[in-house]
């Protein structure tokens, strides 16, 4: 009979529920796990390895980074974090082969300020 | 009787995405109904006339949030197309890989939208549990559990490992246990038939006159799928069912989708045991010689359409995409004459329309 | 002078006012833990139905222009009138109610009444959702009321009274009425679960297709007292239910009445909760097929059967 299943299946369910642990992790009170190759936030591992070809902008699909560009002592490489989408394109496309989406989360702040990070920034001092 | 227009949208409870459907009813019988849509219109087919190939896959990939894997698949495939490129077998199982887990993840979703529109909330909890299965297999596959960035013009961005692999297999065992236990719902219990029988019904003329493709126009007995009858990706290489059904109603729906979830676990998991070596992707030329191509899939909801035109620069030309929700938003009308207006929640959930999709 | 007292007592404390709102948060906590688990869910922690309610009793009120304002107001608070009033005649656990012949009668008389102010409701706030919704509850009202009172007449007409007191005293020395009846003691229970407007007969809300129904339109403190009303009626209908059907507070050893019968209530909530799980929602007009071709005749059966065999 069709209620004897289901009531056998719901029962079934409840010994499970009652067995286990609550999921939800009370981030930001409890550190969030993250997996291995998780997207995250957008870093530079190796600043001076940094052309300034621009690639990384161009193929950005969210538009989140912008090259000043001057010359090839003189450049910036400005990362938008609320407008990046964190699918990990200009770590794909970086012939140097520095930018790491790291597995790091980006926090939401009340400060827009803080959303946008200078990358690299390269004022043709040349010991820097 | 006294007519009274009743407002299903752009919000209403039964809708997950902004439609607008005015609805008159007579006592609780639906006389006529006005179908509006373009509430989530982004204009997404210019935006791409002014990003290069690259942004594309991105941009393409939020035309919907549930089928967003197949939306990049269609429009690589065919840019690869264009290229004249040869994807790597690794690359190509791997799309199809993750093609087919976000087939059950989006029938598995449709199952719960469906049960709680008919009261059944227990259902719904069930299944978006169990879909959970399928989120995580995915986020650890490609690091997003809806956007999941796994196409690149070439190939794939991603790999897998026989550890992963193993352990993959192991969940999808639990989860074929899960989907069991949901088709045996569906086939006995009494007040979800009661409920899904006979409502919405679309004969196979209707069907046909309306081109309703993917699961709506299976279970209207059109034996349709793009995966049997044009392969792309690895479906040729595939051993699978195409599941039909003849009564047309919401219920027919709901075996075809439950069916195509247990067809598509088979085929993840041959997919997974026959992985090929080699390596991920081939290099694609930035700038795609001029020419015309079009890309067809199988999505969740039926053939998608990809047209691409190029004009030998970084940036296409013209890409106009069809999506499978519009013919069954235009067969809604028929399928809403002189029903209930209680089974109109059922309707609109049977056909799994996606807004998104449709509007772009 | 203690007469007044403590016939306040009984009106405002036990069993009166404070102990019915305190049973409505309690069985609608356990009644949420309950469908919750057996989903898969957690569930919500002890004091989320007073959080809900000091959360609604705080928000703002506010009413279409099309709504009959006036009856808007008095229709949840008659409501909540109607089924505190019949709550002074159920007894619970050995406190015994001041009861008349008939009293079963004027109580399933009281619980009908928040019935017609949700149609009411329906009605007169101006939305459609809720008219549709209105609508339906009424028809909803014809399809389970009969059955329901066929069925709890059988308990009266096998006591040979009409007073609840006194059907729950005779329990006391012979077999528990579910015993006995246990076919009426099902059809009440289907009719209640149609008179608490639960799954699977909460058609007059479904959530996915008409809002909220009638109280679509209403929020703030309005909302608030329906809220109150309706969960103090579940606690009402079960505590009839197991007056008339389980015995009341009897069990036959010696145990505290006020447990045995909280014990009782509860296995009845429990059993609605699980109905509640089980099933999907009915259509409007696939309920009024069950009420009138299924539940009404077997009501008929089951009163043929007490008026011939039953009674001597």
């Amino acid at each position: 009979m069709s209620l004897l299943r289901s009531l056998a299946h719901l029962l079934a369910e409840l010994g499970r529920t009652l067995r286990a642990e609550r999921v939800t992790v009370q981030f930001p009170f409890a550190p969030a796990e993250l997996p291995n190759d998780f997207r995250g936030r957008v870093t530079i591992i190796e600043e001076a390895s940094c052309k300034g070809c621009g690639l990384c902008a161009r193929d950005c699909p969210a538009l989140a980074l912008e090259l000043e560009r001057h010359d090839r002592e003189h450049f910036r490489l400005i990362h938008y974090r609320d407008r990046c989408a964190y699918c990990g394109q200009c770590a794909d496309i970086c012939p140097s082969h520095i930018i790491v989406l790291a597995s790091e989360l980006v926090s939401p702040t009340h400060d827009k300020d803080t959303l946008t990070q200078v990358l690299v920034e390269r004022t043709g001092d040349s010991t820097s | 009787m006294s007519r009274i227009t009743i407002p299903i949208g752009p919000q209403h409870p039964a809708l997950k995405e902004p439609l607008s459907l005015l609805l008159t009813a007579e006592g609780e019988r639906i006389v006529e109904s006005t179908l509006r849509i373009g509430y989530a219109h982004r204009g997404l087919e210019r935006i791409f006339q002014n990003r290069n190939y690259v942004q594309n896959i991105h941009i393409v990939e939020r035309v919907c949030g549930i089928c967003s894997h197949v939306h990049t698949t269609a429009y690589c495939q065919g840019v690869e197309a264009l290229l004249g490129l040869q994807v790597p077998p690794r690359a190509l199982y791997l799309r199809t890989l993750l093609c087919e887990l976000e087939r059950i993840h989006s029938h598995l979703l449709w199952l719960g939208v469906l049960a709680e529109h008919i009261g059944f909330t227990t259902v719904f909890m069930y299944t978006w549990r169990d879909r959970e299965i399928v989120l995580d297999i995915m986020e650890e596959l490609s690091g997003g559990r809806v956007a999941h960035a796994v196409n690149a013009i070439g190939g794939v961005r991603i790999d897998i490992d026989s550890e992963h692999i193993d352990s993959i297999l192991a969940r999808l065992d639990d989860l074929e246990r899960q989907i069991d236990t949901f088709l045996g719902v569906v086939l006995h219990e009494h007040t979800f038939q009661v409920r899904t029988h006979a409502i919405g019904r679309l004969t196979a003329e209707q069907a046909r006159r309306y081109c309703v493709v993917g699961p709506v126009a299976r279970a209207s007995g059109i034996d349709v799928d793009l995966r049997r009858d044009e392969p792309y990706a690895v479906y040729d290489q595939l051993d699978f069912r195409v599941i039909v059904a003849h009564e047309g109603d919401v219920w027919a729906r709901t075996m075809v989708r439950t069916m195509e979830s247990v067809e598509s676990l088979q085929m993840c998991r041959q997919l997974l045991r026959n992985l090929p070596d080699g390596p991920l992707a081939v290099r694609a030329p930035r700038h795609v010689p001029a020419g015309e191509v079009i890309s067809r899939c199988e999505a969740p909801r039926g053939e998608l359409v990809y047209y691409i035109r190029s004009d030998g620069s970084d940036r296409p030309a013209r890409v106009k995409v069809r999506t499978p929700t519009l013919p069954s938003l235009a067969a809604l009308a028929e399928q809403l004459q002189d029903i209930n207006t209680a089974d109109v929640p059922a309707v609109l959930a049977g056909v799994d329309l996606c807004i998104a999709c449709a509007d772009r | 002078m203690t007469d007044c007292l403590s016939a306040l007592f009984s009106l405002l404390i036990f069993p009166g006012f404070a102990f019915l709102l305190l049973c409505a948060l309690a069985f609608q906590w356990i009644d949420r833990l309950v469908v919750a688990r057996l989903q898969g869910r957690v569930g919500p922690p002890w004091y989320q139905p007073l959080a809900d309610l000091i959360k609604l009793l705080a928000k703002e009120d506010v009413l279409p222009t099309e709504a009959h304002e006036l009856a808007c107001a008095a229709l949840p608070m008659v409501s909540l009138a109607a089924v505190l009033t019949a709550a002074l005649y159920i007894p619970v656990g050995k406190h015994s109610a001041p009861s008349f012949e008939g009293d079963l009668i004027v109580v399933l008389f009281l619980l009908s009444i928040p019935a017609l102010a949700y149609f009411l409701a329906g009605w007169l706030s101006g939305s459609v959702f809720s008219v549709v919704g209105g609508n339906r509850s009424l028809l909803q009202y014809f399809s389970y009321e009969v059955p329901f009172l066929m069925a709890l007449s059988g308990p009266a007409i096998l006591s040979g009274s009409w007073s609840i007191a006194q059907i729950t005293a005779q329990q006391s020395h012979a077999p528990w009425i579910v015993l006995v009846q246990p076919l009426g003691f099902f059809l009440a229970l289907t009719g209640l679960i149609g008179k608490l407007k639960r799954s699977p007969f909460d058609i007059p809300k479904a959530k996915s297709e008409i809002g909220a129904g009638p109280l679509t339109e209403f929020s703030g403190r309005k909302l608030a007292l329906w809220q109150l009303s309706l969960h103090i009626k579940t606690a009402v209908g079960i505590f009839l239910l197991v007056d008339v059907f389980l015995g009341g507070a009897s069990i036959g050893l010696p145990a505290p009445a006020i447990l045995v019968f909280g014990i009782k209530a509860l296995l009845v909530l429990l059993v609605l909760s699980l109905v509640d799980v089980l099933y999907a929602r009915l259509r409007i007009d696939q309920l009024v097929n069950l009420g009138w071709r299924v539940l009404a005749p077997l009501a008929l059966v089951q009163v043929l059967v007490v008026i011939l065999i039953g009674v001597g």
